[in-house]
């Protein structure tokens, strides 16, 4: 048990020429039984059975040999669907992005000075962020009914709350020189960051609003499962339905799509950095 | 005319900037503020245009009391005031043209300037403000593609592009090599004796500060310890303005 030891009490090091120094204990001592502890209390509570996984886990495979080969015919209906989700993300980002930019210009703490301004500003934001995309799908379909509309505002709204945390971050870090020059011009600060911060920061911007539009294309898929439009409510329609091959196809255009989408976004990301 | 009637700047803490400063500018001068770092130079320079607030005493430009002077009012005011700083402080990913238009947009209508909308007038205005500094050929040239001494001209062309009667200027030449320096501040020169624009600078180097400006104010723990014209500064002087004897070193070559 000599190592035990040494992990809690490490013994002093000693230098040839009889000087010595005592190192300091591992902080890993106290971090890595926390970590085991955690991960298994989570194991119990969230009921991991690994014996299920090792008996059923096959069954995922087995859905994915009854997807081969997909139903090729089924295209017709899965087009419609397929761009209606694009399209709730592409309006439901603009929507986010443009309005997160007045808001993080009013949340950013090198713009505006005053301190309970900016808290009580950030801190209803926060409670905002802290909800899932979902759960405003579920929200906006019960106010608006079912359909791509209540997507498109739950994707919106999340984008919006997402991004204003970005920009009023990203704004925060911008040389704030130019601001000072302008001001000193005598414009306002609502002009001197119109023209000597939006410049520092559009790159930056538009890279985030790619970055937003790729996560939301893959929640879009899923929103459908709410009734809130979309591919997913094809999606599970056909899952339930057990037509496999058609559910097939479903999920090899949504994996092009995202695989082509991120591959342009990343494309333009890296242009603009 | 500036006339600081003995204004005081005091931080939190108890630390004075400015111990009952009193002085007069008058209009067309070149006048150069020098001392220590931290003697109050750069609280003086600022308090001018309000971008520093001052504690106690007057400060009037033109006749007017401008620490009373609030929101627009002080806009208002601070348009007549162009202002350059040591680190240029110029928006590097856009272009020179976008830079000195910047300067326009206080005297522009909300909607215009958000969108970013410059009418034919402004546009001219800052083309010219560039070709008075000799640089219109690099106005469709991103900011950071330019040298350090052509940036600090930029900096200066958006000064005019504001018609300022006052210029202040923050260690303008004080991030650039002696030659750049010797440029910029000849420029300076040029454009206080054809435009009679007032010039103040704060500067780091002495023989600069006395070849070029008329007037030298000096400052130590924020009280004026020298002030008359930039022929009658002696060694002596020196020494009382900055503590200690000057040695050749602190004094940047002779050119």
């Amino acid at each position: 048990m000599n190592w035990l030891k040494e992990l809690i009490h490490p013994s002093p090091i000693l230098l040839g020429n009889g000087k010595s120094i005592q190192p300091k204990r591992s902080p890993s001592v106290i971090i890595v039984p926390i970590v085991i502890f955690l991960v298994l209390g989570s194991a119990i509570i969230t009921e991991v059975d690994l014996v299920a996984l090792f008996k059923r886990g096959y069954q995922f495979f087995v859905m994915i040999v009854r997807m081969i080969p997909p139903n090729w015919s089924y295209y017709k209906n899965v087009i419609t669907p397929l761009i209606a989700t694009i399209m709730m993300s592409v309006i439901g980002t603009l929507l986010g992005a443009i309005l997160s930019l007045p808001l993080a210009f009013l949340s950013a703490n090198n713009i505006i000075k005053n301190k309970w301004f900016l808290n009580i500003n950030r801190g209803a934001f926060s409670i905002f962020r802290t909800l899932p995309v979902l759960v405003y799908a579920l929200v906006f379909r019960f106010i608006f009914g079912p359909g791509a509309f209540a997507g498109t505002l739950a994707i919106g709204l999340f984008t919006w709350t997402i991004m204003t945390k970005m920009l009023y971050e990203l704004i925060e870090t911008v040389d704030m020189g130019p601001f000072e020059a302008i001001e000193s011009s005598g414009a306002s600060r609502l002009k001197a960051f119109r023209v000597a911060i939006i410049p520092q920061i559009l790159g930056q911007y538009i890279s985030m609003m790619l970055y937003n539009f790729e996560m939301n294309v893959r929640s879009a898929a899923i929103l459908g499962y709410v009734g809130a439009g979309g591919i997913g409510m094809l999606m599970n329609e056909k899952l339930a339905l057990r037509e496999y091959d058609k559910l097939g196809l479903i999920l090899l255009f949504l994996l092009l799509t995202v695989y082509i989408i991120e591959s342009v976004s990343r494309l333009i990301r890296e242009r603009l950095n | 005319m500036i006339q600081f009637i003995n204004v005081k700047k005091t931080y939190p803490g108890n630390v004075h900037a400015l111990k009952g400063i009193n002085l007069t500018i008058e209009p067309g001068e070149f006048v150069a503020i020098i001392g220590l770092s931290g003697a109050g130079k750069s609280t003086l320079l600022r308090s001018i245009n309000q971008m520093h607030t001052i504690t106690d005493g007057q400060l009037l430009v033109n006749g007017l009391d401008v620490t009373k002077l609030k929101g627009k009012e002080l806009r208002q005011f601070r348009r007549h005031i162009g202002m350059v700083f040591q680190s240029f402080n110029l928006v590097k990913r856009t272009t020179v043209i976008k830079n000195v238009l910047a300067a326009r947009v206080a005297e522009m209508p909300m909607w215009s300037s958000l969108l970013g909308l410059y009418a034919k007038k402004d546009k001219i205005k800052a083309l010219e403000a560039l070709d008075q500094v000799g640089i219109l050929e690099k106005a469709y040239v991103r900011a950071d593609q330019l040298s350090g001494g052509q940036q600090q001209r930029v900096a200066l062309a958006r000064c005019l592009a504001q018609d300022p009667q006052i210029i202040l200027a923050d260690e303008p030449v004080a991030s650039l090599d002696p030659l750049t320096s010797q440029t910029v501040m000849q420029d300076f020169v040029r454009i206080n004796k054809s435009l009679g624009i007032t010039v103040i600078a704060n500067m780091h180097h002495v023989d600069i500060a006395t070849k070029y400006a008329s007037r030298i104010i000096g400052i130590k723990a924020g009280e004026i310890v020298f002030d008359g014209p930039s022929s009658t500064l002696t060694h002596d002087d020196l020494t009382n303005i900055y503590g200690r004897e000057l040695s050749k070193d602190d004094i940047k070559g002779d050119m």
